[in-house]
């Protein structure tokens, strides 16, 4: 009955915004992701995003990550490191923190978020040799 | 690259403008040039029965070219001699029984020629299958592809399907590639033996190394023994190639002909002026290939001016520097370079100089000369010295080839003196050879014993000779006298010797004695291109002059011969160079100001006839590289004294109100007041030392100048051909 | 300790930066002077790490800033702000659909990426359309098509380049036919790789010129002029 006139889906309004930690923190989670979702956390990575999983959604948006809090708006997909990636893609169901046989090599780079649009962007360079060769005072002493 | 479009060839109605005038193919036919010259009474023939009044003696080929029709061809070329062993110019000609070789058979009276009948389609089919029957299918990786005379032909003459059944190539031709030399890539499958490649090294290029060996299906091209083929003038195969066997190997899968973009151009390298195309894509020059002109290259270029257009991409100065406090040359942006070089030279409070070198417009030549003239400095010369006192490079006729390119070629005694043609301008030479095979000519030279690719005396090294000669004591003189068209040729690092006034005036005196209305005799046959135009706009010859006024500010306009160095001049002489090539003159300089190249702008150039001739723009110049004009023109603004003209009509207008005839382009002006250079004479003393010429080896040929000292082909040629030279020379020692 | 050695990268992030601006100066010359450098700064730049006890400060929601030099620069600032929320919440693409990448640009379309959530809605005009997504090989036969199309749009106009081939002529650069990437014509603002880019990947492109829409200073310019 109460599935009918939609009382469950306010009861879930009212689980989320209790999982949310009240009113205030709910709108500002709105605010920043558009999206309100209640589900359990899977994990934490060490740049402060948080995982979350949950099978009542559909397959494809049954696990989302809510960024770490300090990026305000300034979130991108490419803030989600390596080893959650493959969670998120669904690619394994088995997040990064309770598999153990991944590798873990010492030459294995840091993490690190798509540069584009910032000082530190990637510049890309001529490979080419130059059609004309200019002359060079120094070699030709 | 001759040949005629291919829409005209199809159309068969138009001839194409190389080959459809007949004046000009009959003047220049080797085969014709023997008839005896008889009363001009024409026959009639008929070429598909349109009516064609023609000479006796000329060929169906060219009696077809009269008509309009183009006959194909490929061992027929204009400039050679009759070869007539390809077969494609099989034409039927009414009551003959077979097809005749159009080329070599001369028309009879009343003869009507079938261009287009059913023998005549039949007999090109046949014979375009024998050739396509050896001919390997690798248009797609040939150079020639494009401009290939056997693709075009095919396509026109040839069958519209094989007959070939062969699938396994059993039985099709291969030949062994040869190695040719740096410049010329054979791969001699492709050959369909026209021997063009032959007939030019033994006719023009006077070099016998190319021949062809076996019979029938074994024939081959080739150098009989395992030779490069060592001449000044290996370029132009390439072009007579009709296809792919011969082909440039520096431009070797560069691009393909419909790729380029063409520019007629004037080739500066040597003071012939030949005319040029420019090939390019992508503003970079690719190749160099000769335009047709009669009155200086024929349709012939030199290997230098060919192949050394790789050195325009290489040690180009591409930014403005200025030496620095601790001594090195630094690039520097264009307002600082000019604003220090105006510094320097309003210092100088007129102590300025100016040299001009060996590759240098006309263009800039002015406007330096206006430009120095404003800030108070007269001293303008050339580097190339002229050391003729008294009338000197005041009067046209001294310095200038008097007779004429064109008619070099009717000259019956030719006296040579410290010359060498051969190098020094190997398309003059090519004249003078004709001249040798066509009207025996008597050809005698002073100087070193040199191989001139054809029989000559020489009388001596000693220039004692040339006043014997003049006097009328030698036995040369009375060859000369004697002579219906004589003429004598300076060489002009002759006139750079300390007694070239004397040899100069004598030979200038003995030449008026040797005119012929409407004849000169007289000639200097310059080897740089700027020379002439330097002269025609009043610098002084020689840098003594410059260096004797020892001037606070130098600057050296394309001076890379390395006759300027700082010990000569005082220490705190500010040396400013304006140029492209970093060279001898760019190193000494204390402010580079980068120019541009002969291909990069529109300048005017005069060749060593005094014909003027103008360059045009193929690519831009590189980096921040301006047309020196304008630099010079920037460099009077800040100066505070700018130059009247703005652009490049003005800059002409200005130069026609110096020299009207630098502005006439292609035309040749007369020069007047020959006479006048003995009563302005000063000397006629010859001392008796002996006469050098700087070129007497091939390898010597070619790096004259700082494009060809900065060509990566040159250099490779210089190596290749050294080792050759130095084979042929140990081998010649070991059978004495 | 891993956090501890984190946090001591990201404490002298800075001071790192500022040496590799000063080398990129030095090794400029070198052919190999970007390439040493950008692996330099690969190396270096990792994101900061969360640490419970010390929180990072919290970026500004507006790419300007707060700190304006004076009451009207900083109104202007949030004028802007304004300007490019609304015009980042409704950035409408003209499909140019060339090749194999226009099903993948179709694909956003659909329920599963839904680009309609981000207020990206497929025109069919090129004068209702604010971004241009070239998806596919750019012939030359196609190539001054694109020019006008372009060319109508009103301003402000972005370009997304979908796929190797609108990049830079991918698979048929050497093709005689090809336009060696369709900046060669329009100027590209975002370049999505791939061939072809998921439909994710196009989405992220949607996403990074969300990002740059955020950054334009319309008004600032005008004021400063």
């Amino acid at each position: 009955m109460a599935k009918y006139l939609g009382l469950d889906r306010l009861g879930k309004i009212f689980q989320i915004i209790r999982q949310s930690g009240g009113i205030k923190n709910a709108y500002m989670k709105l605010y920043r992701f558009d999206d309100l979702k209640v589900g359990t956390l899977v994990g934490t990575d060490k740049y402060g995003n948080r995982y979350y999983e949950n099978p009542y959604y559909f397959y494809g948006r049954n696990r989302w990550v809510e960024y770490a809090d300090h990026l305000n708006l300034e979130y991108d997909g490419s803030q989600i490191p390596a080893d959650w990636y493959g969670w998120m893609h669904y690619k394994t169901d088995l997040p990064p923190i309770r598999d153990g046989s991944r590798p873990k090599y010492k030459w294995m780079a840091d993490h690190s978020e798509n540069l584009s649009g910032t000082k530190e962007q990637y510049m890309p360079y001529s490979t080419t040799p130059p059609k004309v060769q200019a002359w060079d005072p120094k070699k030709s002493k | 690259m001759f040949r005629a479009p291919l829409t005209k060839v199809i159309q068969g109605r138009f001839g194409s403008p190389t080959h459809g005038i007949t004046s000009k193919a009959i003047r220049s036919s080797a085969a014709l040039s023997q008839t005896p010259a008889k009363a001009p009474e024409k026959i009639e023939v008929f070429v598909d029965d349109v009516s064609v009044k023609v000479l006796p003696g000329t060929t169906v080929l060219q009696a077809c070219a009269v008509a309009g029709v183009e006959i194909p061809r490929f061992c027929y070329h204009e400039r050679l001699s009759v070869a007539g062993n390809c077969r494609m110019c099989l034409v039927e000609v009414e009551k003959s029984p077979k097809p005749v070789a159009a080329c070599a058979m001369p028309v009879m009276k009343g003869w009507r020629i079938k261009t287009n009948s059913e023998m005549t389609r039949k007999a090109r089919e046949g014979v375009m299958e024998f050739l396509l029957m050896n001919h390997p299918l690798d248009c797609p990786i040939c150079d020639q592809g494009g401009e290939c005379d056997l693709q075009d032909q095919a396509m026109a003459f040839g069958s519209d399907r094989s007959r070939f059944t062969d699938i396994n190539h059993t039985g099709k031709r291969a030949v062994e590639d040869k190695n040719f030399g740096p410049l010329v890539k054979g791969i001699m499958t492709r050959c369909i033996h026209c021997t063009r490649c032959v007939r030019f090294a033994c006719e023009v290029a006077g070099v016998e190394d190319l021949g062809t060996t076996g019979r029938g299906n074994d024939m081959q091209i080739g150098t009989y023994v395992e030779k490069l083929f060592l001449s000044e003038l290996s370029g132009n195969v390439i072009d007579l190639c009709p296809v792919g066997a011969l082909t440039s190997k520096p431009y070797s899968f560069v691009a393909r002909p419909w790729e380029i973009r063409k520019v007629s151009s004037i080739d500066v390298l040597d003071a012939v002026g030949s005319n040029i195309v420019v090939s390019t894509r992508t503003n970079e020059v690719l190749r160099i290939v000769p335009r047709e002109n009669e009155d200086i290259n024929e349709e012939w270029l030199a290997d230098k001016s060919r192949f050394a257009c790789d050195g325009l991409k290489r040690q180009r100065l591409v930014a403005p520097m200025v030496r620095m406090p601790n001594g090195e040359l630094q690039a520097v942006e264009w307002e600082g370079a000019l604003i220090s070089v105006a510094k320097a030279i309003k210092d100088a409070k007129g102590a300025v100089a100016a040299i001009a070198g060996q590759l240098v417009d006309v263009e800039s030549l002015v406007a330096l000369k206006d430009l120095l003239n404003r800030n108070g400095g007269e001293t303008l010369c050339t580097e190339q010295n002229f050391n003729v006192k008294g009338s000197g490079s005041d009067l046209r006729s001294n310095y200038v080839c008097n007779t004429t390119i064109a008619d070099l070629e009717q000259a019956d005694a030719v006296l040579l003196i410290g010359t060498n043609p051969r190098y020094e301008a190997p398309l003059i030479n090519t004249r003078l050879r004709k001249s040798y095979i066509n009207n025996e000519m008597d050809i005698a030279s002073i100087g070193p014993k040199i191989d001139l690719s054809y029989n000559h005396q020489n009388l001596g090294e000693d220039a004692g000779l040339i006043s014997q000669v003049c006097n009328g004591g030698h036995p040369f003189s009375k060859v000369l006298e004697n002579a219906k068209k004589p003429a004598i040729v300076l060489g002009a690092n002759v006139l750079e010797r300390p007694d070239a006034a004397g040899i100069h005036t004598t030979v200038a005196s003995y030449c008026k004695k040797l005119n012929k209305q409407g004849w000169n005799a007289f000639n200097v046959l310059q080897n740089n291109a700027g020379q002439t135009g330097a002269l025609d706009v009043g610098y002084q010859p020689g840098t003594q002059a410059a260096l004797k006024a020892q001037p606070k500010v130098l600057i050296l306009l394309g001076a890379d011969g390395g006759k300027v160095d700082r010990e000569k001049l005082p220490k705190d002489c500010y040396v400013i160079y304006i140029g492209h090539h970093g060279d001898n003159g760019a190193s000494i300089a204390d402010a580079v100001l980068p120019g541009a190249a002969y291909t990069e702008k529109q300048a005017i150039y005069v060749n060593t006839e005094g014909r003027a001739q103008q360059t045009l723009a193929a690519v831009s110049p590189p980096g921040m590289a301006r047309e020196d004009w304008k630099i010079l023109r920037a460099l009077s603004e800040i100066l505070g004294t700018p130059l009247p003209y703005d652009n490049l009509d003005d800059l002409r207008n200005r130069i026609e109100d110096i020299a009207p005839h630098l502005v006439r382009f292609g035309k040749l002006e007369s020069s007047t007041f020959g006479n006048l250079t003995e009563q302005l004479a000063t000397s006629k003393s010859i001392e008796n030392t002996k006469i050098d010429v700087k070129q007497k080896k091939l390898r010597e040929y070619f790096m004259t100048d700082p494009i060809s000292r900065a060509s990566p082909t040159m250099a490779r040629c210089v190596r290749e051909v050294s080792g050759e030279e130095a084979k042929e020379e140990s081998q010649r020692q070991a059978a004495c | 300790m891993l956090r501890s050695v984190a946090a001591l990268v990201n404490k002298t992030s800075k001071v790192l930066v500022c040496n590799s601006g000063y080398s990129s100066t030095l090794f400029v010359n070198g052919a190999f002077g970007p390439a040493i450098n950008t692996i330099a700064l690969r190396q270096q730049q990792t994101m900061p790490v969360v640490d419970s006890n010390n929180p990072l400060p919290k970026k500004s929601a507006s790419p300007f800033g707060r700190n304006q030099p004076n009451m009207v620069e900083w109104s202007i600032a949030r004028l802007d702000d304004l300007l490019n929320w609304g015009r980042k919440g409704s950035i409408w693409p003209l499909t140019f659909g060339l090749a194999c990448c226009a099903v993948e640009m179709m694909h956003i379309a659909a329920p599963r990426y839904d680009m309609d959530r981000y207020g990206v809605v497929f025109r069919a005009s090129p004068r209702q359309a604010d971004v241009i997504i070239v998806a596919g090989t750019l012939t030359n036969k196609m190539a001054p098509a694109l020019r006008k199309v372009y060319d109508q749009m009103p301003e402000p106009r972005w370009v997304i380049s979908m796929g190797s081939c609108a990049n830079g002529g991918g698979y048929y650069h050497y093709s005689y036919s090809v336009v060696r990437g369709c900046d060669r014509i329009i100027p590209v603002d975002i370049y999505v790789p791939g061939c072809p880019p998921t439909a994710e990947a196009l989405m992220y492109g949607v996403l990074q010129l969300q990002k740059k829409v955020k950054r334009m200073k319309t008004l600032q310019m005008w004021y400063r002029k």
